[in-house]
Parts: structure tokens; sequence; C-alpha cells
């Protein structure tokens, strides 16, 4: 599986020289700060910054990039923890129990665990990308939209297991959220719901919409609390608990193992990546947990599930990039650019021609993982004061932001406006009990469903049921999202009522 | 306070029935194809129906239901922040932004006299000239 001579020279042109590595901890830095920002996102970043790898050979602009995208990835995850706002959409499943954890003032714990996750989940991402490059490009070849429609439908049945108080609230929030995505131009090009405005063209914004719910619909709600964690004593931004976050990691070995393999396989399917893999971990660590019922109140289960999945996606996202040459994301389109800029064009040549300069760039990613976890550790002790901010400067200074967030993603007034009305969706919403998560993953994956059931209904002819027969990585995955989601919840209600029975 | 339907209640369901219908109103006039109708139909109709298992369970559910308090200076602020994402590009992100930290500030509890606008001054200032200059779009400012 692995070329040792390839291996050996990627070893010399990583560590002969210093030079690899001089940009690495500005592309992380860098990578956090734009992660951390909501409306600032990581490919923004690696476009911004694509200039500046010009002056670059082309492996110290490889590791350059991927530190930005590594750093950016985790960046996301520390403002869902300390202010429920998802960096982006891969970090939304990070919220769901990180925030009620800095609630209760246990943030350092909680960005303990986002960091060890993260630094795992990217960990495990590109090892597996070192050892399977060749049979995972084989696999993504396979994928097509019949795969795509189970993957993303995996995603979608999340949206049930949101609200543990009202199923039919929960449900409602998210087909509701599939119903707005579905404005704007369809796949085949017909108009839907545009109202004669062209920045509806491209349907709601997601970025700005999930801004709008998850972020300022909870600042307004926050108003009424002087601090976001209340009890002062809990206040301080602790290295000691952070590391005590960072250990109980470890505790939870298969939650941490599955989120990290979930990611590194979803991730390497174009098009789907971090965004649905963090979410499809999230629902498998909820439903399998003994302690289901704590999930979405602070249980360290759901943060380890979505940060290990949506890192170890950053690998996965690599094996289509490099054996295939297709970007499945806008980062990696970004990774694309430069790659042309150098002259080289990714995919079966490149890994056979160029097998030392691929391991070095994923040798190389592995190096970063490791910095991360130092710079994480650093930039967390600055990062967590924002839970020493008074909420009445906190609150406005957020939303303003947010506005500006939704400004930074269109370029236009249709940001930061999306930003506003799903504000107020948010905020009535959350006021009647309804799972705003559940109106985000709604939207974000219903684009995705609808584009790929054409192509299936296209392709099959109008018979996907006989299609999926034909396809045995759709079948084998729809039969195993059946057993997952059916099976072994009922082998567990059977066993406990087997063990009530013998108890009485 | 008890209600067995609080107005804000009613409020969400009449947005999420009315922007519901218009847009299957809305693609079905458009196109009546399967292609363009594959996930607006099934979803509208889920949708019709929990819509109604909301609705008779809320009616039917006992008059326990808190009405939550604050709801005025609630939307206020919402009304406020609507107001200030409209201005942004109308009026400029510097003014705009100023005027509504200070507001924020005072209206979420923020005391003294000098210390409100002199946060919004600064917040301002690293705003525009830190996260405004990584947009690549132009930004429309008064002052700075």
């Amino acid at each position: 599986m692995i070329d040792h001579f390839a291996l050996s020279q990627a070893f010399s042109l990583l560590f002969t020289s210093f030079e690899p590595w001089l940009w690495v901890i500005p592309g992380l830095l860098i990578g956090l700060v734009f992660g951390s920002i909501p409306g600032l996102q990581i490919s923004m970043a690696m476009a911004v910054f694509l200039p500046v790898t010009f002056g670059m050979d082309f492996l110290q602009a490889m590791l350059f990039l991927t530190a930005i995208f590594t750093g950016g990835a985790y960046g996301g995850g520390v403002t869902a923890i300390l202010m429920n706002i998802p960096g982006s959409s891969s970090s939304i499943a990070t919220a769901f129990d990180g925030y009620p954890m800095a609630r209760q003032g246990k943030h350092n714990e909680a960005l303990g665990l986002g960091l060890a996750a993260s630094v795992v989940g990217a960990f495990v991402g590109y090892i597996l990308l070192l050892l399977l490059i060749d049979p995972l490009a084989a696999l993504v070849l396979k994928i097509g939209p019949m795969e795509m429609v189970v993957v993303v439908l995996w995603g979608l049945t999340l949206i049930a297991t949101l609200n543990d108080s009202s199923l039919a609230k929960g449900l409602l929030a998210g087909f509701f959220g599939l119903m707005l995505s579905q404005i704007g131009m369809s796949t085949t090009g017909v108009m839907r719901t545009t109202v004669g405005n062209p920045h509806l063209l491209d349907g709601i914004p997601v970025v700005p919409a999930m801004i709008g719910i998850f972020a300022a619909s909870e600042l307004l709600r926050l108003r009424g609390n002087t601090y976001l964690v209340q009890d002062e004593a809990q206040r301080d931004i602790s290295l000691g608990r952070i590391l005590k976050g960072v250990s109980q990691t470890f505790r939870y070995p298969s939650v941490l193992v599955r989120g990290s393999l979930i990611g590194a396989v979803i991730g390497a399917i174009p098009g789907v990546g971090s965004s649905v893999a963090n979410l499809v971990s999230y629902g498998e660590a909820k439903r399998t947990s003994e302690t289901s019922e704590t999930f979405g109140k602070g249980a360290p289960e759901g943060v380890i599930a979505a940060e290990s999945a949506n890192s170890s996606s950053e690998g996965g996202s690599m094996t289509a990039l490099l054996a295939l040459g297709i970007p499945g994301g806008a980062a990696t389109a970004v990774l694309l650019a430069a790659f042309s800029f150098h002259n080289i064009i990714g995919g079966p040549s490149f890994i056979r021609n160029q097998t030392d300069v691929v391991y070095s760039i994923i040798l190389g990613n592995l190096g970063q993982v490791v910095l991360l976890a130092v710079i994480g550790l650093l930039m967390l002790r600055v990062l967590g004061l924002v839970v020493r901010v008074p909420l009445a400067y906190l609150v406005p200074s957020v939303l303003a932001m947010c506005a500006w967030g939704g400004y930074g993603i269109t370029g236009t007034i249709a940001g930061p406006l999306t930003v506003a009305g799903f504000a107020g969706l948010g905020w009535l919403m959350r006021r009647n009990d309804y799972p705003v998560a559940a109106t985000v993953i709604g939207l974000l994956l219903g684009r995705m469903m609808e584009g790929e059931l054409v192509r299936t209904l296209q392709i099959s002819n109008g018979q996907p049921l006989n299609y999926l027969l034909e396809r045995p990585i759709a079948l084998a995955l729809f039969v195993f999202m059946l057993l997952v989601l059916v099976g072994a919840p009922l082998f567990k209600t059977l066993r406990q009522r087997r063990d009530d029975r013998a108890g009485t | 306070m008890t209600t067995r339907f609080p107005a804000t209640h009613a409020a969400l369901l009449g947005i999420v029935l009315a922007i519901s219908g218009f847009i299957l109103w809305s693609a079905v006039s458009a196109s009546t194809s399967l292609d363009n109708l594959v996930v607006v139909a099934p979803v509208a109709a889920v949708l019709g129906v929990l819509l109604l298992v909301v609705i008779a369970g809320a009616l039917r559910g006992s008059a326990s239901e808190d009405v939550k308090s604050g709801a005025g200076s609630d939307l206020l602020l919402l009304a406020g922040f609507s107001a200030f994402c409209f201005a942004l590009t109308h009026i400029g992100f510097d003014v705009a932004t100023f005027v509504f930290v200070w507001a924020g500030v005072v209206m979420s509890g923020g005391r003294g006299l000098w210390q409100p606008p002199l946060f919004a001054a600064l917040f301002t200032v690293l705003l525009v000239k830190g996260f405004g200059s990584l947009f690549p779009y132009p930004m429309l400012t008064l002052v700075l």
C-alpha cells in the first residue's frame, strides 16, 4: 500500500530544511482567526492568501494553504462552543453540546474536548489518506448521485433526534428548512419563489441564514443575563481544565474513532464533505450512546463526535483532489488553483509520477496536526476570554459582527438582511421550543438532496428503486443506514424488555 | 400568565404556513414536472400534516405553558437590528455600526454616560480597519 522509497524521499523533502515549515504556524493562526469569526470562511482565507504562495515552492505553498484549512476547521468549533455561533456549516453539531457545556461553566473542558477530538480526527483522516489513497480514489469514482442521496438522507435523519420534548416540532422545523431550500432556481433551471429578486436566484444563502438563526437569536435570548457564564468562580480560563478536557476525550475511544472514520469517508465524497460528516457523526453518537438523553444538554460525546468528524473530513476531501484532481469543496478548489499555478495536475498520473510529493503533503499535514495541538492550546487562553466580557457589551458587538459576516459572504445587502430575517425566525422558534438546528440542516441539505435526486431520476430513467439494486455501494449504505436507524434501536428495546422481565 | 396558544407560537406557525404555501404555489406554477417538484411536493405534504399535529397538540394540551416575558424589549432590539442591517449599505458601515452598538449597549444595560459611545467608537474603528479590510467586496463608509 505504501511506496517505501517515495516515503523516505518525502521525509527528506520535509526535514532536510526548515523551509517547508516556515509558513505553517502563520497558516494555522490565519485559519483559526478566519474560522472563528462568523462570516469569514476558510475558503475565503485561502483565496485571500493564495497570491502569497506564488513566491513559494509547491510543497511550501501546499503546507501553508492546508495549515489555513486545518486551523480553520478547528476555529469554527471554538465560537460554536463559546457563543453558539458555528464558524461554518461543518461546526453546526459542535454547538449542540459544546455551548450548553460553556453555559454550565465547563467552557474550558469543552474547548479541550474539541481540540483533542480535532487533532485526533485530523490525524486519523490523514493516516487513512496515506494508507488508502488508491482504494479511496477508486471508491470516490464509484460514487454517483444515488450514493449521495443515501448519504444526504442519513444526514437528514438527525432532524428527528434534535428535539426530545416534541418529535413533531423537531420534524416541522427540519421540513420547514427543506422547504426554504427550494427557493431559487431549481437544478433543472426552473425559477421558483424568486419574486423577481435577483438575490434569490441562488436560493437563500446558507451561512448568513445559519448565523442569523443560531447566533443572533441566541444573543437576543441572552440579554437578561450579565455574563455568558453566570457563576463568577467558573469564569476563569484554566489551562489545567482545558487539559482535563483533552484527557476526557480519550475516555470515549469508540466515539472518537467512529467520528474520525465517518468524517474521513464522507469527507472523501465530493460536494458533501464536512457539512454532512459532523451531523452524521453526531447523530450516530447520540443513537448509540447509553446516555443519549444527555445529548443537547452538554454531553462530552457530542462535542467529540462532531469535532473528530469535521477534522477528519479534511483528509478525506484531499483524496479526490490528490488522486483524481477533483475539488470536493471551495477550500480544495483553492488548493487546485495553487496546483495549477505550480503547473501540477492532480490525478492518477500525479500520484504515480510524484508519489514523494504526495506523501510529503500528507506527512506535512500530520505535522501540522501536532502543531495545531500546541497553537490551539495557546490560542484557547485568548479566545476563551470572551466569557469575561459583560453581555451588555458582547451582545450588540457580536450582533454587529453577525451582520458584517452576512455581508462578507454575499457582498450584497442580501447577506445582512438574511441574517436579520433568520434572527427573527430563530427568536420565534427558540421561544416556542423548536430546534433551530433542524431548520439549518434542512436548508443545508435540501438543495443537495434535490440535485442528487434529479440526477438519479434522470440516470435511472425514472426507476430509482431498480437503479438502487444495481448500485452495490448505495445498496450497502442504504441497508446499513436502515440497520443503524431501525435495527439498533429495536434490538436495544428488545434487550431492555428482556432484562426487565428477567429482573421481575 | 398561562395560555394554550401563545401569540408568538401562532405567529411562527402562520409564517411557516404562509411561506411554505407560497413556495409550493410558486413551484407548481413554474412547472409541474417531476424534476421540479421532487422535493417540494412531498415536503409540503408532510409539513401540512405536521402543522395540523402541532396545532392539535397545542390546542388539546393543558393550559400550563408559561408565556415568557421580555418579548417587547427583544422585539425592539430585533427591529433595531433589522434597521441596522438595512442601513449598512445605505448610510455606511461605520456610522450604522457605531449607532447600533451604542444603542445596543444602552438597551442591554450598559451603564455610564461616556463608556457606551467610547466602546462603540473603538469597536467600529476596529471592525472597519480589521474585519472590513479582509472583505473582497467594496464597503460603503461615511466617515472612516
